[in-house]
Order: structure tokens, then sequence, then C-alpha cells
């Protein structure tokens, strides 16, 4: 009754012109996403690092320049702009052939080099970004707005016509859109669809640049860590208003800001995110081609096809495999307790990434929400266990848990391909954290869960370093030895089937979701142990722990061993959470490495170290 | 001004063989550093002499954190000169190694093993957060190092056992002040609170309901909200609407200045108070105008007439070119007092551990006199000073009449 009652009584033009604010700063992220996407077809994640960068352009400019607010505009339209150029011709026209992964990863990977750049050139500390603008304020409703919120509704509006214009009154606009529609059929008639791409990019890279600028002038601030919430409030806008409908996204950012705002009007300001992901995910599921949609237009993503690089996967002599595990099982004994414990971590990864290659590589679904089952398998040991539950039987609950609960969430996303399945997967993965967050009579809310009993198999300690290193050891070999088995049984070719045509496997009789289902749980499973296990480890989780970006550089194992490749996985989590800890004096190059190398790999060899399985 | 380098560079060059190792890793930066502070040290030059004595420092040099090593790290360095030049640990010359975890537990515990292995450290200092630093805590406990955490203030971080230390004062005893400034100082009634919806903030708040409450005040609203958020309109809608006579703050001092600016220009006019993590000169350059006449209370002032104060101000002032955080002081502060513990008690694992307990008394930036309680392992009976920003500054709060 008395939230009856607060849905009436609450101010609701306060709360829409807080929402329409915010949500015309994510309109002007999302039409430069959805340009791109209408393209390339392409969700370009680099785009929150040129919003970045466009408010670090704009502070030179102003602040450190002293140049006046309209040069500083064009300038940083210049800059970035360039910078969106470059994108597209140095890390997406070579892949041009590839799988359609690809170029999403590749641009995930130019992010993290945008981001660590100013991070190093202008340090991470936030600045201040203010300029010379009349400091008269309008009183609307109780509260105030300004200059600059107008200034930023204009810009989403104007620019979202002007490129409408630019499409549909241009020849180069025609172009555009010719190669959106077909690229091959494009190029025969003559269009230069390189230029044309490369426009594109440069364009949205402009446009992400001034919103950049505008938003550090609306909130006088900027940090170099704003890249990626901005980048997540953009697509969640593009998703609204349908992925390549450049007007739509002005409406998909002025809806989701509404959302969010009468949300914390409602709730308060914890649940922001969870608004925003759980409108997402229902997009997703029974919108996905945006609200604004006619009926019977194509589908933005082909329903069947592959989104996994082919190739024959590289055999490893048992031999070689064997002399490797004598090694591993050996490492302790050089008694160098800092290099036995990063190979724990590694083992702890190489479980994660072995989950993930079996739902990502062998069955398709590609994952960016891989982190929320280790965070179901740790939190679920962690509080039977401090509630008394032994140890042994913790990580037994954490794997069930994990594995049966995570199938049930992921189960309205089988229905999903493509793209959508990484948006969607990825949505979910946030919602775990954001419920972790918010429902503290369970999970002890932003406190975390302290205390948690060290390592422990029924009486028999674990926790010393040697110990859980072998422990570890021992639980990734197992599961390694169940994966290689699956795969090799009528249950590996079916998911295969399935990954490579789902249309076609179900003529054949297959039930796709019911096999969907078990490679989840077994993948839930694997990942909710390996969870549970680093809980046991640090004694201390909290919702925070298994995060997004965890969840990322998971799928960049996997690709980087080769995506459903068992030996893969492992290789491809020693590489990269035992590379970076040996180049510990260059620390603050150490994302520009990562992400240089997640370029190059995809670049050179998409198939991964040792191939796809 | 840093030099952003990861292995420290001594400012006093003891010893030929230091010099080699530090070449070696040598920036450009740190290499002008280096230059300027052996050239401003000059005669004071190589009164210590022998193997360094060495704190392991485990925080954040990059990722969303960063910005607070930074921090730390000046407050080191410049505690470092002076402690050289004063003879450093009984003759043996202090230095610290500083190994960047992004302030991430994973990296926490494999920086851990790596000091616990390592014979030359004496005492770990850090990390920042309580996750990564309790994640680490078992492994320095059963390593028998002490963890210095003087960042930690979640009300469990010196549970794990009797190897946590720290100087970074609970919540239970900074809320409670900050409660008697809001009810007694400014004689508020109705309060709204705004939290970082992390350990720190909820503790903080749920600590400041408690103390507001038990001095007769209301408290109107509690609204949590996240690190990364920057648009707060539509939460302060809802604050607004609970008619709150003063808003305290429990953030850091980046999210305080949005909140700031966004209080205003929603055209809420009533006084704010925030905890002591806001006091930074760059708090008021990112709130700008809307930062007039925000209060706060801080165990370090500059303005603070003690001699160690004062002291610290001028020199940090003179070293960087601009004032001191919150955070370089208690880094500095740390560095002084494991310096105090190593040369009163030994450099041993075991000499930190039980010197910590013995020290009494101690002078210090942020507290007048740094003793510990051996029980809770915590400093015993700070006090605290209301500021209040004035003409673009923190000036010291004196109530009228």
């Amino acid at each position: 009754m008395e939230f009856i009652s607060n849905l009436v009584s609450m101010p609701w033009l306060d709360y829409s012109i807080s929402g329409l604010v915010i949500g015309s700063i994510y309109a002007l992220m999302a039409i430069g996403l959805a340009l791109i996407f209408g393209v390339a077809n392409l969700i370009n994640f680099a785009h929150g690092a040129v919003f970045t960068v466009g408010s670090y352009i704009g502070w030179t400019c102003l602040v450190a320049l002293h140049l006046p607010l309209g040069v500083s505009i064009v300038l940083v339209a210049l800059g970035t702009g360039i910078v969106g150029a470059l994108i597209e011709w140095l890390a997406i026209r070579p892949l041009n052939r590839q799988s359609r992964i690809a170029p999403l990863l590749s641009t995930i990977g130019v992010g993290l080099i945008l981001d660590q750049v100013i991070h190093i050139v202008f340090s991470p500390t936030p600045r201040a970004l203010s300029a010379n603008i009349p400091n008269w304020r309008i009183q609307v409703g109780n509260g105030t707005i300004g200059p600059i919120d107008i200034t930023i509704a204009l810009t989403a509006i104007l620019s979202a016509g002007l490129l409408y214009l630019f499409l549909y009154k241009t020849k180069l606009g025609m172009a555009v859109r010719a190669t959106a529609q077909d690229d091959d059929a494009a190029k025969q008639m003559g269009v230069n669809i390189n230029r044309v791409n490369m426009t594109v990019f440069g364009i949205a890279g402009a446009l992400g640049g001034i919103a950049g600028l505008l938003v550090g002038l609306y909130f006088n601030s900027i940090d170099p860590n704003a890249s990626f919430q901005m980048m997540l409030k953009g697509m969640v806008a593009i998703v609204i208003g349908g992925m390549a409908n450049v007007p739509g996204a002005i409406g998909g950012g002025l809806i989701l800001g509404l959302i969010e705002s009468y949300g914390i009007g409602l709730f308060g300001a914890s649940y922001r995110n969870l608004f925003a992901f759980a409108v997402l995910l229902i997009m997703l599921l029974f919108r996905p081609n945006g609200l604004f949609a006619r009926k019977g237009e194509r589908h933005a993503e082909p329903m069947t096809g592959t989104f996994v690089s082919q190739s024959k996967p590289v055999r490893i002599p048992k031999q070689l495999i064997l002399a490797l595990v004598v090694v591993a099982l050996l490492l302790p004994m050089a008694n160098q307790p800092y290099i036995t414990q990063i190979m724990t971590n590694a083992y702890l990864y190489g479980l994660a990434a072995l989950a993930l290659t079996l739902v990502s590589g062998t069955v398709g679904l590609v994952s960016i929400g891989h982190a929320a089952l280790l965070a179901l398998g740790a939190y679920a040991s962690a509080l039977a266990t401090t509630k008394g539950l032994p140890v042994g039987l913790g990580l037994i609950f954490g794997g069930l848990f994990a594995g049966i609960v995570g199938t049930v969430l992921a189960y309205p996303a089988f229905r999903l391909r493509g793209h959508y399945v990484a948006i969607g997967t990825l949505a979910l993965g946030e919602i775990v954290a954001l419920v972790i967050l918010n429902w503290t009579p369970v999970t002890n809310g932003a406190l975390g869960v302290f205390a948690i009993p060290p390592l422990e198999l029924f009486g028999v300690p674990l926790y010393g370093t040697n110990q859980s290193y072998w422990f570890v050891l021992g639980l990734l070999l197992v599961f390694c030895g169940l994966q290689v088995r699956l795969l090799n049984s009528h249950l590996g070719r079916t998911w295969r089937a399935i990954r490579e045509d789902t249309v076609a496997a179900e003529t054949y009789g297959i039930s796709s979701n019911y096999y969907k289902g078990l490679a989840f749980g077994f993948a839930g499973f694997t990942a909710g142990i390996a969870g549970a296990v680093t809980a046991h480890q640090w004694s201390f989780i909290n919702y925070d722990s298994f995060n997004l970006q965890f969840s990322v550089l998971i799928l960049t194992m996997v690709l980087l061993g080769g995506m459903g490749n068992v030996s893969g996985a492992v290789l491809g989590a020693i590489v990269i959470a035992a590379l970076p800890e040996f180049f510990r004096a260059v620390a603050e190059y150490r994302m520009l490495f990562y992400g240089a190398a997640l370029i190059i790999l995809i670049r050179f060899r998409p198939q991964g170290l040792l191939g796809s399985g | 001004m840093t030099g952003r380098v990861f292995q420290n560079i001594p400012d006093q060059i003891p010893a030929g063989r230091t010099l080699v190792r530090s070449a070696a890793t040598l920036s450009r930066r740190a290499f002008g550093a280096l230059a300027l502070s052996a050239a401003l040290a000059g005669p004071t030059l190589a009164e210590t002499s022998g193997d360094p004595v060495y704190i392991g420092v485990s925080g954040p040099m990059t990722g969303p954190q960063g910005q607070y090593g930074e921090m730390w790290k000046m407050g080191f360095d410049l505690a470092l000169e002076e402690i050289n030049a004063d003879g450093g640990i009984n003759g043996r010359p202090l230095d610290y190694i500083f190994e960047d975890t992004q302030n991430d537990p994973r990296q926490t515990i494999a920086v851990a093993q790596k000091f616990i292995a390592d014979p030359k450290i004496s005492v770990e200092v850090g990390d920042f957060s309580s996750t990564s630093s309790m994640a680490a805590s078992p492994l320095y406990q059963r390593g028998k190092l002490v963890q210095f955490g003087f960042t930690n203030s979640h009300p469990d971080f010196t549970k794990t056992g009797d190897y946590m230390w720290s100087n970074s004062v609970p919540q239970s005893q900074e809320q409670p002040l900050l409660a008697k400034f809001a009810t007694e100082g400014l004689g508020l009634k109705k309060i709204a609170v705004m939290y970082l919806n992390t350990d720190w903030g909820k503790t903080s708040k749920d600590l400041f309901l408690k103390a507001a409450a038990d001095d007769g005040a209301e408290v109107v609203a509690a609204e949590g909200y996240l690190g990364d958020e920057k648009d707060f309109r539509a939460t302060l809608v809802r604050v607004r609407d609970a008619k709150p006579d003063g808003i305290m703050l429990e953030s850091y001092y980046s999210d305080a200045a949005l909140i700031v600016r966004q209080i205003r220009d929603l055209g809420i006019d009533v006084p704010i108070m925030a905890t002591g993590s806001i006091y930074s000169p760059d708090f008021i350059k990112l709130a700008g105008d809307a930062s007039e006449g925000v209060y706060t209370s801080v165990y370090y002032a500059p303005q603070s007439p003690r001699p160690e104060v004062q002291h610290f101000v001028k020199a940090f002032t003179e070293k960087y070119g601009s004032e001191p955080s919150h955070f370089s002081a208690l880094a500095y502060d740390t560095f002084n007092l494991l310096a105090t513990v190593m040369r009163d008690y030994g450099t041993s694992r075991e000499d930190v551990k039980e010197g910590l307990g013995k020290i009494h008394d101690l002078p210090s930036v942020m507290f007048p006199k740094v003793s510990f309680d051996p029980e809770t392992r915590r400093v015993a009976g700070p006090e605290v000073t209301p500021l209040v920003v004035k003409d673009g500054e923190f000036v010291v709060y004196r109530p009228q009449g």
C-alpha cells in the first residue's frame, strides 16, 4: 500500500527532468554506437574510450591551453574523428572476413589501450573541466537546468537530425546505407566500402568525443574510468531504440534515462543499473529489433551461421601433456611461494576458462557474463560454510548451486543468437552482481562475506601455499579429463552441431535447448567450484569480487587458447594470468600490452594458439 | 609531480650498489626527481650505510584507484627523505618496494606471497580497500609478517589475527564524533545521509545513524549509491522530499564533489557536511562554487598549529608544490611510525609486531599522540578538527558567538 501511495505522490515532474537530463547524455553516446552498428554490424566497445579521449582533448584545449569553447569543440571533434577512423583502419578493416566475434573483441582491445594511454598521460586523478559558460539557470519544477543541460540535449537531437539528412539525402549517405545492407553488392556497384566504413567510424568518433567534452563540462569532472559505464548505457540505449536505428538511439537514451530516474525515485540509487540491465534483457527477449521497429523488418542478426573461427585443433602429443603435468606437480618443490601462488591463481582461471570454452566455444554461446557463475558458486559455498557446512561439501554445494541457478537464469537467453547472446549474458552477469549487492539480508550486501573458513577437505587442511596448489591442480586435471570425455561422446558431437547450425540441428530432431542446458549445467558446476575455491582462499568476498572485467578476461583466455579447445583454455589461462605477473616492473604498461596482444591475436591467429575444437 | 616508478628510487644515494639497481629501473621523470633531491640533499648525503631496511607496499598504482597510490607515494617519499637524512634505521637506510596490485584481491594475494617469501621485507603496508587487503590477511597472518593497513577502516580488518595492525581510525570512533558535530556544532535535527554503497560507506552510515539518533537527531533519509555513478539528480529528489535540515555525505572526494554540485543545482539549500575523506584540494576544484560552506571534520588539518603538522605541510608543499591530501598524510605518518618502531625495537618481523604494541604516545601528523590498543590493534582515542570551505579553501570552523 505504501508503494502505491509513493507512486501517486511521487514528484513525477522532477524525476522526469532528471531522467531527461541524464537520458540525453546516454542518447549522445548511443548515436555513434547505432551508426557503427548499422554499417559494420558491430558493437564498438571502444566507443566509451573515445568518449574519454574526447573529454581529455577538451580538457587540454580548455584548461591547459585556454582556448575558447567553440575552437575546443572543433578540435575535439577532429581529434576523436581521427581516432575513430584509425580504429576502423587498424583494428576492424584487417579482420574483414573473419568470424563476427572478432571485431567485437578487437574493439575491446582498442578500448583497453586508449583508456590506458589516458591513464598514463593524464594520471587517474579526476580533473575539473570548466569553461566560460553563462551562469544562468532556469527553474523547472523544483530544480533548475542550465546551459550545458540544454546544449547536451540539443546536440543529441541536432546530430541525429544531421545524420538522418546525411544518410538519406547525400550520395555518400546512400553508399553508407548500401554498405550496411549488403557490402558485397555495394562493392560491385562501385562503392568504396572501405572509405564508407572509415567515414562512419570517423563521424561516430567525433560524436563520441563531443559527448565526452559536454558530459565533462556538465559534471565539471572527468576521469579515465568513465569509459565502460558510458559505453554500457549507450549499448542499452541502442538495444531499446533498435540496434542500427539512429533516431531510435535518441529515443532509447531518453527512455533509459527516464526508467532509471523513476526506478531511483521508487527504490533508491543502488538499483539504478539493475533497471538498466533488466530493461536490456526484456528488450532482447521480446523486442530484439527495438521499440521503434516496423513489423516485418528484417532481423539485424542472421538466425544461423557460425560465430566462431573454424580451424583444426592442434594435437598435443600425449607424452608432452604427461611431461607438463609432471612438471606442474613438481613446481612447489622449487620453493618459490610467489610463483606457486601465481600458478594456483592461473589454474583457478583455467577452471573458469574450461567452463567458458564449453559454453562459448563448443556450443557457440559467447558469454560476457561468466563471472556470475563464479560469484554464485563463491557465495553459495561461503554462506553455507560460515553457517557450519564443512568446506568439502560447501565446494560441491557451490558447484551445484551455480550449475542449477546459472542454467535457469541463462535459459531465456538460449533463444538469442550472435551478438545478442553476448549482450544478454553481459546483462545477466551485472544483474547477478547487483542482486548480491542489494539483497542484504541474505548476502550481507556491500559488506561482503567475511571469515570464510580456509580450504580443507574433511579435516585435512589445504590452505598452505603448496597444498592449495596441488588441490587446485588436481581439480583442474579432473575437470579437463571429464570435459575431454564429454566432448568425445555423442554429447560433444551434438553440441558442435548446434553451434554450426542450430536450425539444421533441430530439423534432425535435436532439442537444442535441452543440450544447451546440459552444457550450461556442466559449465556452471565447474565455474561454481572455481568460485567457491577462490572464496575459501581469500576468506573475504563481496559483490565486486567477480566483475565484468573478470568475465572479459576469461573470454580473452578462451579466445587465446582457441574456442572450445580444452588444453587451449588451460594454456590461455596460464599465459594471461601468469605473464603479466612476470612483467610487474612495467606494471604501468601492463594493460597496454594486454590490449595490444588481444588485437594482434585476433588479427593474426583468430582461431587461438591451439585452434578451436 | 611524482616519478611513477614501481621500484622505489631512494632519494638519498647511500651506496654505489643501490645506485646501480636504481639505474636499471630509472624512468626519465624519476631521474629528474632523483637528480633534484640529490642536489637538495647535499651535505646530509651518505649518513646511512649498509643494506637498506625494506617496507613492502601493496597498493594500487594503475586501475581505478591508481590516484590513491600516487598520493601514498608522495607521502612515503617525503617520509623516507627525512628518515634517511636523520640516520635511517640506526644507520641503515630505509627503503620500500611498491608492488602495484590495482587494488585487486587476486593480485594482493600473489604480492603477499612475494613479500612473505622475501626475507628483506620487515613489514608490509597496504592494500587500499578492505576487499583486497583482507583477501591477503590470512596469508600474512600465517606467514607471520605484519600487515599494516593504513586505509583499512573496515571494522573486521584487524580481526583476522595479531599480525593485522591499523592506524586508520575505524568508523566506530569517527562517526560518533561527526554526529556530535552535526547535532551540537551545527544544530541539525533532521539529517539526510548519502553514502557510497561499499563496506566502508555502509558501515559509516550505520554508525552515523546510530550516533545521530543517540544525540537526539532524526535521520530522515539514507540513500546509497555505487562508486562509478556520476548522476545524482534523481537520488537527490528523494533526499529533498524527505525535507532534511542538513545533508551528510559518506563519500570520497570525487563523488562528494559531484553530489554537492548537483545538490545546489537542484536548489536544495541546506548545510552539507561530509566525512574527512573529502579533505583534498581537488574536492574544491571539482565542486567549484558549490563547495562553499561544506563542512567536514578531519584528524589531520594542515591549519593545525601543532608543530608536526606545520612541519609536514611545509615540507610537502616545498617538495611537490601542492597541498597534501588526507591519503598523503596517512602515508607519511605510517612510514614515520614504522621507522620509529624499527629504530626502537628492531627490524625483524617479530620485532615489528612486538614493537607496535609497545610504542606509547608517539607524536604524528594525524593524531596528537599515537598508541595502539594491543587488543584491537587500532589507534586509541583520536580527536577531530572541524573544517569548513570558505572562499575556495578549507579553514578551521569556529562557531560564532
